[in-house]
């Protein structure tokens, strides 16, 4: 192995880590009071927003929680600027055509069609569904959240037209989506950070921001080739 | 004269005395039978007296039981407007319609929007025993609570269930073309959610429709029969409701936009979901074949 090569690799910075805790704990909180709401008549749902304060209070925390994490998410997109102007930034979340390629090789593999896993580069489509996920939800969940919020101010918005479904489709586009979240989290996200054998109980990276050089040439091996592969002089 | 008005009215006053002396028809007395019997002649004395009528005596709203085992009892002749409410009330058919509108001997403004309402014109007007009276909404007339009672069945959290009682019910909803899914339709709301969840802010059907006086949403005279109407009604809890904020909530079946979409959206999250499935089970296929049959899988290549 390379001299040059480290024994860790630098996989995301302290701001990146931060953006992360806002979000996920955001997201628990919001999951957590919203899915009383969304399955009021179920028991014991009842039971499980008083644990929250209350309908009132557990109302209050669900919007303050929704308005972090919209700003977090703002947040981000200046980080990315500020990447960006200081030509830190690599296209690297991108989803490309190599993606689609990956994910047949993936389940090739799973089926025992190919021996190896994909060439997987610094993030796998999976990662980068996950990363791209947020922007959709924050797209369809945040503006319809912030809608329902704040229904009298955002109702002059509406156009006259749009009225007889407009309410509706907001409350669905919260609540479905959300639960469309939730799932993809909580069986996508906590089997490969959390559940995977070579992780559990979690995958430390969310603190340390760093992963061993082993796991990273195993788990993005087209990253690893890019940095301290074949003849790469680490280009730029 | 003057002796002769005074000797009547005595003779009068001692009449009085003899009738309701011979009787001794209060609660304990009725009690002593109806608080044993069994079936609908039965009356818990305890829930009775925890009533807010619990201090009545019976033949106060019974002054007329019928029957030999009731002979020389009862109570003051009914004035005049419970005589006329139980003339109003009587197409509903119970069995003492006397005693049912003797509601209106304390409580005639009550009434009086009553027969107003949509739900009295039905029964007086249209002699129809659809209609509610007083102790349809109120409950068992023998038991009944104040409003902030967890008993009372006009209670803020009990309502949607007294209304849902006729409004949920297929003959009645068929029979007077009401959307069959208002009930539906608002206990999905935000409105009926919060309010199930136990919110005291939340709006139950009285709070916007009205309950004594109340008329067909379609009515100008309803709280919510006008836009003008809603944006003051919905104002009360959402100061500043304009136009195209009580649009909001309609109790309509959904418009097939917005139905669309929740199809779209449901499909998506299944689809989804199946995906992701798929591909956690099988890379946990994967990833236990490869350590038990390929030695450290591809870890040392």
């Amino acid at each position: 192995m390379n001299k040059n090569i480290p024994q860790e690799i630098q996989r995301f910075d302290l701001s990146a880590r931060i953006q992360h805790i806002i979000m996920f704990t955001t997201f628990l909180i919001l999951s957590f009071t919203g899915w009383g709401l969304k399955y009021a008549y179920v028991e014991p749902s009842s039971a499980w927003i008083n644990i929250w304060g209350g309908p009132r209070v557990a109302g209050i925390i669900h919007r303050v929680a929704g308005i972090l994490m919209l700003l977090d998410f703002i947040y981000h997109q200046f980080y990315l600027l500020n990447l960006a102007r200081k030509k830190d930034l690599r296209l690297t979340i991108i989803p490309m055509p190599k993606d689609v390629v990956d994910l047949v090789h993936n389940f090739m593999y799973f089926l025992g069609l190919r021996k190896e896993r994909p060439y997987f580069g610094k993030f796998t489509y999976l990662q980068k569904f996950d990363y791209w996920a947020v922007y959709w939800g924050m797209f369809i969940i945040g503006t319809s959240g912030f809608f329902l919020a704040f229904p009298v101010t955002v109702s002059a918005l509406f156009p006259t037209w749009s009225l007889a479904w407009a309410w509706d489709v907001l409350f669905i586009m919260h609540s479905d989506e959300a639960l469309l979240a939730i799932v993809f989290i909580l069986i996508i996200h906590f089997y490969n950070e959390h559940l995977r054998s070579e992780y559990f109980p979690m995958n430390w990276l969310w603190l340390t921001g760093k992963m061993p050089i082993e796991q990273f040439k195993h788990h993005h091996p087209a990253e690893f080739d890019y940095l301290y592969g074949k003849g790469s002089e680490k280009k730029k | 004269m003057r002796t002769w008005l005074n000797a009547l009215l005595s003779l009068l006053f001692t009449f009085l005395l003899i009738t309701t002396a011979g009787a001794a028809t209060d609660s304990a007395t009725c009690l002593s039978c109806h608080g044993s019997m069994e079936g609908a002649v039965n009356v818990n004395k305890e829930k009775y007296e925890k009533s807010v009528h619990g201090s009545f005596d019976c033949v106060m709203c019974h002054a007329a039981p019928k029957g030999d085992q009731h002979q020389g009892m009862g109570g003051a002749a009914p004035d005049k407007a419970v005589r006329e409410f139980a003339a109003a009330i009587a197409p509903k058919g119970l069995k003492d319609t006397l005693a049912a509108a003797a509601c209106a001997g304390c409580h005639p403004d009550k009434v009086e929007e009553y027969k107003g309402s949509i739900h009295g014109q039905n029964v007086i007007v249209k002699k129809s025993a659809d209609g509610p009276v007083c102790t349809n909404c109120h409950g068992v007339p023998h038991y009944i609570e104040k409003r902030p009672s967890t008993a009372s069945k006009v209670y803020l959290f009990n309502v949607v269930e007294s209304c849902g009682k006729c409004h949920e019910e297929k003959h009645i909803t068929e029979k007077y073309r009401f959307s069959p899914l208002v009930m539906e339709r608002y206990k999905e709301s935000f409105h009926g959610r919060k309010l199930k969840l136990g919110h005291s802010g939340a709006p139950s059907c009285a709070n916007c429709h009205g309950s004594h006086a109340i008329v067909s949403a379609k009515d100008p005279k309803s709280p919510v029969g006008s836009v003008e109407a809603k944006k003051k009604t919905c104002g009360a809890c959402h100061p500043g409701a304009t136009e195209k904020f009580v649009a909001a909530i309609t109790h309509k079946p959904l418009h097939p936009i917005a139905h669309f979409t929740e199809i779209g959206l449901i499909l998506l999250t299944v689809g989804t979901f199946i995906f992701i499935i798929t591909h956690v089970l099988l890379d946990i296929f994967a990833d236990i074949r490869d350590r038990l049959f390929r030695k450290g899988g591809d870890h040392h290549e």
